[in-house]
């Protein structure tokens, strides 16, 4: 596997978009138990935006004569991989635009997080049809879809999540995290049902290598299973600390949940990749 | 515009892979870089009969390069545009002035034609040896093939000297990218 760069780019890119609409949902709740909700969302819509540029930068290791980039946008409409960069370039400048404007206006501007957010949706679109219309075994498969927001769902909320928690205290840190397992579940149930699928599917064979994901997939059989349970752990961490009801909130735990998350996640790409390698 | 395209006697291919050398010495590729490939497709086995061993193994060979295709899924999946179909003959080439090594070409090709040059950092494939077209000469894998199982021309002209059969046994359907190859199939790749 040689694709740490596009994992790093398909990682961050749907998890900063999950993490943007988290924030946007969750604002307003923000906003009636918290009085400063600039100070609140100001740190991690920055971070979020910087996430996402790192992800890009990430992407920029793919490539062989990275001087050629701006190329790369010349086949808008006819390559899906173009369309991806594009989408993925308007989710960036929005995403600043909404970090820069929430920290210089000092106004949190809800429609542009929601547009931003939608933007991203369209990008993890268009990045998931990137793979699925490729000849690769195993990716031109719904399941494709389900692996690339699955990791907006499970990834995002935990990412904002853990970036709120430092500025939040009692109920609104305990409703934050609600919500974030709430989602969480979503996700999973997302890949589990996209994993489901997969199995009981055997892809046409459109190389002449004849090579099949089935049998690309059977030395990792082992580390699909690490993955599962890691982020099931990351689920159950979350489990717990919604359903605490102490006021005291173990942030470290918040932390670990995102740290499994991040993991597990990262495990899922890795596998994703092994495909196409 | 004329389509060119090239007849691959399957019957004939012994697996030598002297167009395979003729090509890589042509354009001096790098070991791993191979712009015309032979496939080897064996099956079968040795069988014990009473006190004797028989075999029932068949094996044949496909030389594969670019299939230079109607519908090349290489450039319409190239983001930069530097894949390209040439207009005058349907040559598939790829600009090395625009080409960003993205490889995306590899993943979207059926025929793993697209081959990467990590030197340069970008995309090279087969160029149907239009320099020495332009010559008059052969392409240098159709040149080199001792058993003459290469073949290479307007593509009509090809189907109707050779006839119509492009999908065999080990090759993806050529219903994917419409492939301008003729192929006199092996007796075991029916």
């Amino acid at each position: 596997m040689h694709e740490w760069p596009l994992l790093i780019f398909t990682v961050l890119i749907p998890a900063s978009v999950g993490a943007i609409l988290f924030l946007w949902f969750t604002h307003g709740n923000i906003a009636k138990s918290n009085g400063d909700t600039i100070k609140i969302m100001k740190i991690p819509l920055l971070v979020i935006a910087i996430l996402s540029i790192i992800g890009l930068i990430g992407s920029f290791f793919h490539l062989g004569y990275p001087l050629n980039a701006l190329n790369a946008i010349r086949g808008f409409g006819r390559s899906w991989m173009s369309n991806e960069i594009v989408a993925t370039g308007a989710f960036i400048a929005l995403a600043c635009l909404t970090a820069g404007l929430t920290i210089v206006q000092k106004k949190i501007n809800p429609i542009l997080m929601l547009i931003t957010g939608l933007v991203g949706v369209i990008d993890i679109y268009c990045m998931a049809t990137a793979y699925a219309v490729t000849r690769v075994n195993g990716w031109n498969h719904l399941n494709t879809y389900f692996v690339f927001y699955g990791t907006a769902f499970s990834l995002g909320p935990i990412l904002a999540a853990s970036l709120l928690a430092p500025s939040l205290k009692g109920e609104a840190i305990q409703k934050v995290i609600k919500w974030a397992f709430a989602f969480s579940i979503i996700g999973i149930a997302v890949q589990l049902i996209g994993s489901a699928m997969f199995n009981a599917y055997i892809p046409e064979i459109q190389t002449i290598s004849g090579e099949t994901a089935a049998n690309k997939m059977v030395p990792y059989s082992g580390m699909i299973g690490v993955r599962w349970v890691i982020e099931i752990a990351g689920l159950l961490l979350l489990a717990y600390l919604s359903l605490n009801t102490k006021k005291n909130m173990k942030y470290a735990f918040i932390y670990a949940a995102l740290i499994f998350f991040v993991l597990a996640e990262g495990v899922s790409r890795y596998v994703f990749y092994v495909l196409g390698s | 515009m004329v389509q060119l395209g090239f007849f691959i006697n399957n019957e004939y291919c012994n697996g030598c892979k002297a167009c395979v050398i003729a090509c890589k010495d042509k354009n001096d590729l790098e070991v791993g870089v191979n712009f015309r490939r032979v496939y080897e497709n064996s099956e079968g086995d040795y069988v014990e009969r009473d006190e004797a061993f028989i075999q029932n193994i068949q094996t044949f060979f496909t030389s594969i390069s670019c299939n230079h295709c109607e519908n090349p899924a290489c450039v319409k999946g190239c983001p930069t545009g530097a894949m390209h179909k040439r207009e005058e003959d349907g040559v598939v080439l790829v600009d090395q002035n625009k080409c960003v090594g993205c490889k995306y070409c590899i993943w979207n090709c059926p025929y793993g034609g697209p081959q990467y040059n990590e030197k340069i950092g970008k995309m090279t494939k087969c160029d149907f040896c239009i320099d020495l077209i332009d010559k008059g000469e052969n392409p240098a894998c159709v040149g080199a093939c001792p058993m003459r199982a290469l073949d290479y021309g307007p593509i009509d002209e090809l189907r109707k000297k050779y006839g119509n059969v492009r999908d065999i046994k080990g090759l993806p359907s050529s219903s994917i990218t419409e492939p301008n190859i003729v192929i006199n199939a092996n007796k075991y790749a029916k």
